[in-house]
């Protein structure tokens, strides 16, 4: 909740402040940057609302700070739970063990759809405010595709979250993980003979901006996030089965 | 059939052989003492019977549910009671709440009935209760549902010793209504008072199962008598005394032998002052253990074993 104010809020600040800027000028900084950090900010078409807002809000917010956070927050679930002694109690329930991390799983799900929805709303309205057009199908797009892949950011938490006893390592380890993993996707987009990295990596299926700007997206993409969603759910509960408490 | 039966339980944690063995029965409708020093394997038992932990060989059942048979055991677990030794209450929501959630989850018929004996202040956060009012929130929810069996760590720890008379009170009229219960102790004084039967474990082994009466006879009697200096040293003499503690005019001793060679041996002496009287729990609880100093458990000597 307090999460979705702040984001409305930050976006309500980059929209006001593009508002007050002269579009050609992006353009110039946008070919000043060199090349490999145009492609980790995603800072091609900035002169353009699109573009700023690929650029600003869902490349710096949704890729790289919602997935940090999701992860950070799965990853102190089940921890938690655990360090605190609260595991004890909830599996004195007749309970299963899957149910029970499907439970704490599902909690997130709501939040993250949540998100999505009010912030995408608010974006959209506030780029009419300023007298500026968006494509809503392709906002909706952007929003939409972004599900699987915070899914996959979560479900990577909640892996660290079973493995570990205590919460705060669990936390640090998905943010320094979620951190790298985006990292060093957009480092070697440049270097050709280590490029397979990037296919690691989950930032490297969900492209933000070029939706934004045209509509274009791989359905391949979000098949493989999902399909890495669910593996990664399989891998978390295999694991908190198998552990003892 | 037992209602818990440990068979072989064994759990290794590597650097700790924290239950080694461990076989022992307990049946329906009795108080089970589960007793030991801190650190000699009784909350691993305990969390073992719940299916928190795998045991690294031999097997355990509870109301018929095998520990490895996880659908098994969430079916016995709707009939069962569970007191953690350490209650991880989510401490930003009141007490009634926690009671609304496990109600929702395992039933809590008995709820108002237990809070008119247990009276944690349900209306406030639990952040603001103390270890007492914890406890008394998870004796509360290990018993509403009125479960067949309840498993407790430690139940009186944190409980000021009215609650704690209450508590045993309570514990004794449900055993009366058919219930089996399970507890784990350090406190020995407080388990002679419920129990039926106890189990001791001292360093992951099971080393006494005794009727309560039983351990206490084996305990023998506490000797205490104002004498002469040489009485003294006869009567410190006899078969069966130990622990003597001599002062001024006087002699204590722990007395395990036959009563008639005490009073006969007594009767040729000028006793002034006598007094005969059951021996603290603790010290029954030494002659288990071994020699004086054995509360400490020396692990490393045992681990291994």
């Amino acid at each position: 909740m307090i999460l979705t104010i702040g984001v409305s809020l930050y976006v309500a600040f980059i929209v006001w402040y593009f508002s007050l800027v002269d579009a050609s000028a992006y353009a110039q900084i946008a070919e000043s940057v060199p090349p490999a950090m145009r492609e980790a900010f995603g800072i091609q078409t900035i002169g353009t609302i699109e573009g700023w807002l690929g650029g600003q809000i869902y490349t710096f917010v949704w890729l790289v700070g919602l997935g940090i956070y999701f992860a950070y927050s799965a990853a102190g679930k089940i921890a938690s739970d655990i360090e605190n002694d609260r595991m004890d109690l909830l599996l004195s329930f007749p309970v299963s063990r899957s149910q029970l991390l499907l439970e704490k799983f599902a909690s997130m799900v709501l939040p993250l759809v949540l998100l999505n929805v009010v912030v995408g709303g608010v974006t959209y309205g506030l780029v009419l405010a300023i007298g500026e057009t968006i494509d809503p199908m392709h906002l909706v797009l952007a929003h939409l595709l972004s599900i699987p892949y915070l899914l996959v950011c979560a479900a990577i938490g909640t892996v660290l979250s079973v493995l570990v006893n205590r919460a705060a390592v669990a936390e640090r380890a998905a943010i320094g993980l979620m951190f790298v993993l985006w990292l060093v996707e957009s480092a070697v987009g440049a270097a050709e003979e280590f490029s397979w990295i990037q296919y690691i990596s989950p930032t490297h299926y969900y492209s933000p901006t070029p939706v934004l700007i045209d509509g274009t997206y791989e359905v391949m993409d979000s098949g493989i996030l999902l399909a890495g969603f669910l593996g990664l759910l399989i891998v978390s509960q295999v694991l908190f089965q198998r552990r003892d408490i | 059939m037992g209602v818990i039966e440990l068979d072989g339980l064994t759990k290794d944690y590597g650097d700790v052989l924290a239950n080694d063995d461990v076989s022992f029965t307990v049946e329906t409708g009795e108080i089970f003492g589960y007793l030991g020093p801190n650190g000699a394997g009784k909350t691993t038992t305990i969390r073992t019977l719940l299916g928190l932990l795998e045991p690294t060989s031999g097997t355990a059942t509870v109301l018929g549910a095998d520990v490895h048979d996880e659908g098994a055991l969430i079916d016995a677990k709707q009939r069962i009671g569970y007191l953690p030794a350490h209650l991880g209450f989510n401490e930003e929501v009141t007490g009634a709440d926690v009671l609304d959630y496990h109600a929702s989850v395992k039933g809590g018929d008995r709820r108002d009935e237990l809070l008119n004996i247990f009276t944690p202040p349900v209306e406030r956060p639990i952040r603001e209760y103390s270890s007492g009012n914890k406890r008394m929130l998870g004796i509360i929810q290990a018993f509403m549902h009125d479960p067949e069996l309840v498993i407790m760590d430690e139940p009186t720890s944190g409980l000021d010793p009215l609650k704690q008379e209450e508590f045993n009170e309570f514990v004794r009229n449900e055993c009366e209504r058919g219930k089996t219960l399970f507890f784990s102790s350090h406190v020995l004084s407080e388990v002679r008072r419920v129990c039926d039967r106890v189990g001791i474990l001292r360093d992951g082994k099971l080393v006494g199962l005794e009727d309560i009466e039983t351990l206490m006879d084996q305990g023998g009697k506490r000797v205490r008598l104002r004498t002469t200096d040489e009485a003294r040293t006869e009567l410190a003499a006899l078969d069966g005394v130990s622990d003597v503690q001599t002062f001024a005019d006087g002699i204590q001793f722990i007395y395990t032998g036959e009563y008639n060679t005490l009073l006969r041996e007594l009767a040729t002496h000028d006793v002034r002052e006598i007094d005969i009287s059951e021996p603290p729990l603790e010290d029954v609880f030494m002659h288990y253990y071994g020699s004086a100093g054995a509360g400490e458990s020396n692990q490393g000597v045992h681990s291994d074993a």
